[in-house]
């Protein structure tokens, strides 16, 4: 170190701190990389970009998740469905009801004895 | 397991419980409000008025006890020729007989319950009327004919006397 060159009094304060600047980078010590450092390196890039890779196949996945879970929309196919449902059950119970009476019909009139 | 997965299949499993469970209450509910009396298939089948309905609910209580009586000696025939065939390897003369006795009793109440159907026909409007005989026939005699129909136009089958 140059410490005979460091002095207050001597120069303007932009020499001094150049100065300054100039010990610090001289000072600075390089430090000597652990065993396989790079090979290290070169794995935790591997994994960080591993999931990145899977998670773009079920992308879609999500997306269509954050759809669902939309309450406009959730309430908006909610209700479709229940009127949807509900239209077929009456139409069908309608026909089923149709039949019923008309077995209840021949049961009086045509016992299975008969037919 | 993914937490997308978990709520698209979250979501179809309560779509179809919402469609499921609505299906069934519509269904339900229209069975549940239609009228339970015997003649009403009739009303709603060939669009009786009241006036007509009330002279086939007259016709209906009429038939009914012949119906009833000819039922009841159709189930005595029948425990009859059971008691004939009770043990017996080939069918007798006694069950013979029987059987000749049931086809008849049958026939007769067949017959009573097509006179049935023609007085309840001509209570109708003209077009009506034919095709509730019509309806009838077919399903009270349509099955013997498609039994016999079956069986006789069967696919190598063949009758050798």
């Amino acid at each position: 170190m140059n410490k005979e060159n460091i002095n207050p009094d001597q120069g303007s304060a932009e020499a001094s701190d150049a100065r300054l600047g100039a010990l610090l980078r001289e000072s600075r010590v390089a430090p000597t990389l652990p065993p396989r450092f790079q090979e290290g390196v070169w794995r935790r890039i591997e994994e960080a970009a591993a999931p990145a890779k899977s998670n773009g196949g079920i992308a879609w996945l999500d997306a269509l998740a954050a759809l669902v879970l939309r309450p406009r929309l959730a309430l908006a196919t909610a209700a479709v469905l229940i009127v949807a449902g509900a239209l077929l059950g009456v139409r069908d119970g309608n026909q089923m009801a149709h039949q019923d009476a008309q077995a209840r019909y021949l049961a009086v009139v045509a016992p299975n004895s008969l037919r | 397991m993914n937490r997308s997965l978990v709520i698209l299949l979250s979501a179809l499993v309560l779509g179809f419980a919402l469609f499921g469970g609505s299906y069934f209450a519509g269904q339900r509910a229209c069975r549940m409000t239609r009228s339970a009396d015997d003649l009403s298939w009739l009303c709603d089948e060939f669009h009786l008025g009241d006036a007509e309905m009330a002279r086939i609910q007259k016709l209906h209580e009429g038939y009914l006890p012949k119906c009833a009586e000819m039922c009841a000696k159709i189930a005595a025939k029948k425990s009859e020729l059971e008691t004939a065939l009770n043990g017996s390897t080939n069918v007798n003369l006694v069950a013979q007989q029987k059987l000749t006795e049931l086809a008849a009793l049958r026939a007769q109440c067949q017959a009573q319950m097509l006179r049935h159907f023609t007085e309840v026909s001509q209570t109708m409007p003209p077009e009506q009327g034919r095709r509730y005989l019509a309806e009838m026939q077919r399903l009270t005699l349509g099955f013997h004919e498609q039994t016999e129909s079956s069986m006789s136009g069967s696919a190598g089958h063949e009758h050798h006397h």
